[in-house]
Parts: structure tokens; sequence; C-alpha cells
């Protein structure tokens, strides 16, 4: 586990994670990601990877133990406080979850619509945030026409417009052929050279020694290994 | 602008969903077509028993020895009793007037010495003693009054119109609650169906930190406007049966009872009937709502 810094975004102690008595998602996690910290989660299926993901942005609550989110105690969290958290983690996931009725950039702009961005502003900061992702040229259409790189590229584009503390992908690359993982991995690093406090969680082994980042592997809802040496290759990937 | 945001995803939501959309405004229109229908119905029973209601009379046959002046005063005693709203005296010269004038002629009566027919107090019931309590108190307090020969009134007419209408009174409650629970329960699982379908939406947009708010309030909008279009077609088709109806059931009330005053909604009804299809698509939304939590 990484020092105590006062200031990680994400930290729990003691962490279980109970759907039927006696059988564990999750048992007896503590850990700490410290701001721009970048972390590749791993294990077999089954072994906690989305249960954790799911924790840190409420979806779920814990069993047991404590988990605290940009400061927040999410095991308190009232449901009318989750939105404001959310706000402040994006998240990314294997499937998408694009709404094919909406365009690319509408898409993008719900994350701005919820926090009631005004129309041009959030136009705007779509349009650049589409360009960072190389999909300003498709904003006007919907996501059914694109490939499956460039939907994630949209959902990654949702998930950062906000500019998130913390960004969070359940196996991003899932879906895609080698070549387009990496574009999108690529995208994610740069997103957490920005400051941004990455999670991802990935079977992709090739992945984990391509980028060099710290390595949490979980087994049967604990964590096995965290490789606190591959941390020190932060800033030397690829 | 999340108002403006609110209203253009329930557009949106009308707009996209427009086959269930459809469904939950024929649902409501159907629903309100036979609340308006069943209302109409007791309405207009209701006031034909009121018509047939202000008949309901009560006679008070007089002593021969009464004169003319103590006809008047004793009408005037009368028309103070409770639950009398207006009496009319009958002289016996009137009482043998109106005779003639029913059998057509006196010829009944020639031979006899002098006029048969006594004096009388036609007493008009108010529409509070026109029941059979009501009846009792009245005819308790005439009865002793010196003068009055003999009460008559048709007691079991009385008791008859009184449960008429409280029969329909009931029945207009009873089916009043039963259709209003029923129109809810249909109307929440059509709109409930909408929100399944748009599941992925809602669970997207709190994913991005959508407020339970900003979420339901497109939904409770779209609840309500299509009630409110529900309304509307219900408000048509109610209208356009009892004009097609009107000409065929006025005709035979007014062979079993001899008229018929049959009227449509007032305006203000009208628009309670529409106001309640809005009322009933945003009670609808609300129920879907309900067991969301708005996570993912």
């Amino acid at each position: 586990m990484t020092s105590a810094t006062g200031e990680a975004p994400v930290r729990m102690y003691h962490v279980s994670k109970s759907y039927m008595a006696g059988q564990y998602a999750l048992h007896d996690v503590s850990l700490e990601v410290r701001r721009g910290e970048f972390v590749f989660l791993t294990g077999a299926s089954g072994a906690g990877k989305t249960t954790l993901l799911e924790l840190i942005f409420a979806a779920e609550q814990p069993s047991e133990g404590q988990i605290l989110v940009l400061g927040r105690n999410v095991a308190r969290l009232g449901a009318g406080a989750i939105p404001a958290l959310r706000r402040r983690v994006g998240v990314v996931f294997q499937d998408f979850k694009l709404l094919d009725d909406r365009t690319v950039e509408e898409n993008v702009r719900l994350a701005l619509d919820v926090v009631g961005t005004p129309r041009r502003e959030a136009r705007a900061r779509v349009f650049q945030m589409l360009k960072s992702v190389g999909l300003q040229h498709r904003r006007f259409h919907h996501p059914k026409s694109l490939s499956g790189g460039e939907q994630q590229r949209v959902a990654l584009a949702r998930a950062l417009v906000n500019e998130p503390e913390i960004l969070l992908a359940d196996e991003p690359t899932g879906n895609l052929d080698p070549e387009l993982t990496i574009e999108i991995m690529d995208l994610i690093v740069s997103a957490a050279t920005r400051g941004t406090t990455v999670i991802v969680a990935t079977h992709d082994h090739s992945l984990i020694d391509r980028y060099g980042k710290r390595m949490l592997r979980l087994e049967a809802g604990r964590i096995a290994e965290d490789n606190p040496a591959a941390s020190a290759m932060i800033g030397a990937s690829s | 602008m999340l108002i403006s945001i609110a209203f253009a995803n329930a557009f949106r939501g009308v707009r996209q969903a427009s086959t269930t959309s459809l469904l939950a405004v024929l649902t409501i229109a159907v629903v309100l077509v036979l609340v308006g229908s069943a209302s109409l119905l007791v309405e207009n029973m209701a006031g034909l028993l009121d018509e047939f209601g202000e008949e309901l009379q009560l006679t008070a046959y007089l002593d021969d020895a009464l004169g003319e002046a103590d006809l008047e005063a004793l009408g005037e005693i009368v028309s103070a009793a409770p639950g009398v709203e207006q009496v009319e005296t009958v002289t016996k010269a009137e009482a043998l007037e109106r005779f003639e004038r029913i059998a057509g002629g006196a010829e009944l009566l020639v031979g006899l010495e002098e006029n048969p027919l006594p004096a009388s107090i036609e007493i008009k019931l108010a529409p509070e003693a026109r029941t059979a309590e009501g009846m009792q108190i009245l005819r308790e307090a005439l009865e002793g009054l010196p003068g009055i020969a003999e009460l008559a009134h048709g007691q079991e007419w009385i008791e008859g119109y009184a449960r008429a209408v409280s029969l329909i009174r009931g029945a207009a409650i009873g089916i009043g609650i039963v259709l209003g629970l029923a129109a809810l329960l249909i109307v929440a699982n059509t709109i409930r169906l909408a929100f399944y379908a748009r599941r992925d939406e809602l669970d997207i947009l709190a994913l991005v930190g959508a407020s339970r708010t900003f979420v339901r309030v497109p939904f409770l909008l779209e609840g309500t406007v299509q009630g409110l279009l529900g309304g509307v077609v219900a408000l048509a088709v109610v209208y356009g049966a009892y004009e097609l109806l009107l000409p065929q059931v006025r005709f035979g009330l007014e062979l079993v009872l001899g008229r018929a005053e049959l009227r449509f909604f007032t305006p203000a009804e009208s628009f309670w009937l529409v106001a309640g299809g809005a009322g009933l698509g945003l009670l609808g939304s609300m129920t879907a709502l309900v067991g969301w939590r708005g996570e993912t």
C-alpha cells in the first residue's frame, strides 16, 4: 500500500462487499491511490475488479469498512449526495454506454448538461474535448455509425469533459483490437499526466507490461499483489 | 438552463417513444371516457331525480268548518313548519273548479246539495325534507294543528325517491373510486413501460451525475402532457357520444317520464376532466418512478 498522504482521492479501509451471506465479492481490502496516480487493477473474472470500481463511484455501498472518495465517506453518502460525487468521477465501460439516439456531441454534452453548463459554453468544451480524442469531425454522427474504437473515444470524452478528479475504466479496451487498444490507453494515460487519478480494470497483461504503472491484482475478492515497483515507471509510458 | 433541458428531454421522450407515448395517451383517454361517461350519466340521473323531487308534496285536507280566513292563517303556520319550502292553499271552491277542469265537467257531482270537496293546503317539500325522516318530522309538526283533518302523503314515493338518490350517489362514489384506482394502475404501468424502454438513458444520466430531479422532471412532464392529451381526447369522445346518443335517450326518457332535461358537462366540469387526465398522467409517472434509485 502507498503511504498515507492525507490527500489521496481514493482510500479504502478494510472494505468488504457481500451480496450473499458468507460470500464476498471483496474481502478486507485496504488501499490508497494518490492524486494523479495511474493504477491497473487486474485479476481473473469474478475477482472483484468491477465491484471495487462500483464502490468508488458509489453504485454500491460497502458491507463493511470505510471508503473515502475525494474526502467523502461513500458508506455514509446519502442518495442526494451521490450525483455531486459522480460529477467529479468519470467512468468508462467496456460496452461504451452511449445513447444511440443522440449524436456524438449530445452524448458528450450530457455530462455538462447535468451540471447546468450554458449551452454555448458546453458546445465549445465538447468541441475541444472531441478534438483532443480526434473526433471533432464526427460530432454530428450517431454512435452506431462509429467504429468500436471511436465509440470508446466518445465515452472517454464524456467521462473527461467535466475534468473529473478521478477516472475509472472497467475493461475499456475489452471490445477493441490491439491497435485501437493502444490508441485508447494512450488517451487514458495522458489524462493521468494532467493530474487525474486513474484506475483501469483490465485482463490484458500486455498493457500492464507496456505502460509499467502500479498494478493491483485481486484474487477472490482480496488484494493478492500490489506491485509498487511498477509505479516507479510513472511517466515512462510509450 | 436546467428547466429548458428538462423540457427538451421531455419533448425528446415523447417524440422518440412515440408508440409508448401514444399508448399512454390512449390508455388515459379510454379510462377518462369511462369515468367521464359514468359521471355524466350519474349527473343526469341525479338531475332527473332532483326534478322529480321537486314535485313531491304533502297535502293537508282541512275540516269543512274552517273558514277562508282561518285557511290563510293555517297556511301561514304550516309554511313555518320544518322542511316546508312552499305552501299553496286551495279553498273548497277552488278544489271543485280543479275537479271540473280535470273531469271535463261536474256531471259526477250533479245532485249533491253541497260541494263535497275539502279545502286543502298543498305543501312542497324543501330538498332536505325529501326523506322518510324529514317527512316524519313534518308530519308530527302538522298532525297536532287544529283544522287539519287528514294528511295525505306519498310516504312510499318519498322513501323510494330517497333510496334512489342515495343509491345513485353511492354508486357514483363507488364507480369513481374503482375507476380512478384502475386508471391510476393502468396509467402507471403504461408509463412504467416507457420508463423501462429508456432505462439505459436514465442509468447513463445517473452515471454522469444527474440529480434525481434532473432525471425525474422530464418524465413527470412527459406523463403530465400525455395525461393532458388523453383528457382532451376523452372530452372530445364523450362529447361526440353525447351528441350522437342524445336524441334517442331524450326520446326514451320523454316516453317514460314525460320530459327529460339532459345536459353535458359545464365548462368548469370539462376543465376538471382534462385536468384530471393531467393529474392522472403525473401520478402515473410518479408511481412508475417509485423504486428507481437513480443508480447504475
